[in-house]
């Protein structure tokens, strides 16, 4: 009995390492394929540029919308509790602290992630079970470079692009759920939002975007390119749980690092 | 669990694109602009556009100070603190870059605050009282007054401490100013009674009696003093058929004016008398002198007639025995 729940936890701690090493490891040979000149060939590019434009171009109006209600409301909230305590002075501060700052980077990497990189990465998995990559590997091609690749870097690319945008649709909004449709309080608001954005805070927030934008890409497709261990659990759409709770500890992780970064 | 997922449909995956290349290029503009206008922005938003001069202020604390905040001017913010250091003399030197187009706010004779809120952070700013003063020079260093809200508090509390102390002892059931006012009440009660501020300034009934005994006869004497003044007016100017002494004395006084007039006459006399006694007396000396001469002769006579009588005595044989002889 006792052997048996130790074999259990030793295979259990084999998965855990062996789940995060190919995380690691696929991330280290994306990162050498990105910075190779041939992965860029006509063919490549082609596909690369398909899967930009179907990953990014279906979800950007609806997050782009979903963000701007966000942030008028959470704007509005704000401005209504600190007006009740006569703080409206740090009340756009705070709007944008916790808006373009904190929310907006990690609602866009788990809204990518949802919606693009973890069926992407289901994709992955039908697409090796159909033996579809070995075909390409008995052909001479490399599957990583082939079905790999252009997912990763449309995946970053998305949750880049995502987050840009919404931050910028974030700030507009939180601008007009302050002042209105006026001018007037423009030169303040840039003020403000140079107060906020300290160069430490701007390589934290651009870094921890880059991060989200690496997990959300590279943990699904890890977990879709190699096979699940046997005992493991797999979802509806052939994506690994395991690689979702990885998917999530890490961004949690990340945001962490972020705001440890930003407020100690 | 053995994988039994279906294989991936090819349509899916060769489903073609219209214009695929536009459309990517213009999604990766729209991205590279995205961050372009963000980066360009943020650095327009920390004043990285902005010509600036600088201004270091020298304040003995730095604390609440960080570099990025404003500095205020009539509650707009005009500069941004860009360094904090410690000086070789212990000051703190807080580089602040004031936007040149609002340094001509900044005068010679600006001061400047450091005041720290009991809500919200630090907050520099500056006062220009005579906008006419000659402008800062760029790179002035200027000290830093330093207001703190919260520093006072432990002193304000250990005063209200002692206000309230006071103010306890002050109400107390047997305090001074309980003494106090029960005694200006029993005053007061004194002062409405009949009498009373007269009773309240004597002391006691006897005497505010006498001081009332006083007053009458004050009065009795001033009306007797009212008829002697009277008596002495009749007397002094008269009444009606009686002349009064000024009258009286106005008559003398003519009668002693015609005594002076008769004087003055008879003075008159008197000198020319006296001129007639001189005359008088004048004769009287030279009469005298001649007098002296008859005397000197009338002297030498004498004389020669004395030696003439001593010679016939001496020559006279007769000679007596003048001398008595005693038995």
């Amino acid at each position: 009995m006792f052997d048996a729940s130790l074999d259990r936890l030793w295979r259990g701690a084999q998965r855990w390492a062996l789940g995060w090493w190919r995380i690691i490891d696929l991330g280290a040979v994306v990162l050498v394929l990105l910075l190779s000149p041939s992965s860029y060939g006509r063919g490549a590019r082609d596909r690369l540029a398909r899967q930009i434009y179907t990953d990014t171009l279906p979800i950007l109006p609806g997050f782009t919308a979903l963000a701007a209600l966000l942030s008028l409301v959470i704007t509005h909230i704000v401005v209504v509790t600190a007006l009740s305590y006569g703080l409206t002075r740090y009340a756009l501060e705070m709007v944008i602290r916790v808006l373009v700052l904190e929310l907006i980077p990690l609602t866009a990497a788990l809204f990518v992630a949802m919606r693009t990189t973890i069926p992407s990465g289901a994709q992955l998995a039908r697409l090796r079970q159909a033996g579809v990559l070995q075909a390409w590997r008995a052909r001479g091609a490399d599957p990583l470079r082939v079905e790999l690749l252009p997912r990763v870097l449309a995946g970053a690319y998305a949750s880049v692009t995502l987050a840009a945008l919404s931050c910028v649709v974030a700030l507009v909004m939180a601008y007009l759920g302050v002042y209105g449709l006026t001018t007037a309080g423009l030169s303040a608001y840039t003020r403000m939002f140079g107060q906020v954005f300290t160069p430490s805070i701007t390589l934290v927030f651009t870094l921890k975007t880059l991060l989200f934008s690496l997990a959300v890409a590279l943990i699904p497709m890890a977990g879709g390119l190699h096979p699940p261990p046997p005992g493991a659990l797999l979802g509806q759409d052939g994506a690994a749980p395991a690689s979702l709770a990885r998917l999530f500890a890490v961004l949690l992780l990340i945001e962490a690092l972020s705001l440890m970064g930003n407020y100690y | 669990m053995p994988e039994t997922l279906p294989p991936p449909p090819p349509e899916e995956l060769l489903r073609p694109v219209a214009h695929l290349r536009l459309k990517a290029a213009a999604l990766l503009l729209l991205t590279l602009a995205l961050i372009a206008g963000s980066v360009l922005y943020l650095l327009y938003a920390r004043g990285a556009f902005e010509p600036t001069q600088r201004l270091v202020l020298i304040a003995d604390d730095s604390e609440g100070v960080s570099v990025g905040m404003d500095m205020t001017f009539s509650g707009f913010p005009i500069g941004r603190v860009r360094r904090i250091e410690l000086a070789g003399d212990g000051n703190v030197r807080i580089a602040v870059d004031v936007a040149s187009r609002d340094a001509h706010w900044l005068r010679e004779s600006s001061v400047f605050t450091l005041v720290r809120g009991l809500v919200g952070g630090t907050t520099i700013k500056a006062y220009s009282g005579v906008l006419t003063d000659p402008p800062l020079a760029a790179g002035a260093a200027r000290p830093v007054l330093r207001g703190d809200a919260t520093a006072e508090i432990p002193q304000l509390m250990a005063t209200a401490r002692q206000l309230l102390d006071n103010l306890q002892q002050l109400s107390a059931p047997d305090s001074a100013l309980n003494d106090t006012l029960a005694q200006v009440r029993q005053l007061t009660q004194r002062l409405n009674a009949p009498g009373g501020a007269l009773g309240v300034l004597m002391g006691n009934e006897q005497d505010a009696r006498k001081v009332l005994q006083t007053l009458d006869r004050t009065q009795q004497l001033l009306a007797r003093m009212d008829a002697v003044v009277a008596r002495a007016d009749r007397q002094v100017f008269g009444a009606a058929g009686q002349p009064g002494l000024v009258a009286e004395l106005r008559a003398t006084v003519a009668q002693a004016s015609g005594l002076l007039q008769d004087t003055r006459q008879s003075l008159t006399r008197v000198d020319a008398v006296l001129a007639e006694a001189q005359a008088v007396g004048a004769n009287a000396r030279e009469a005298s002198a001649d007098l002296g001469a008859l005397r000197a002769e009338v002297e030498a006579n004498l004389r020669k007639l004395e030696g003439l009588i001593n010679d016939i005595n001496r020559k006279w044989p007769f000679a007596r025995d003048q001398e008595l002889r005693l038995p």
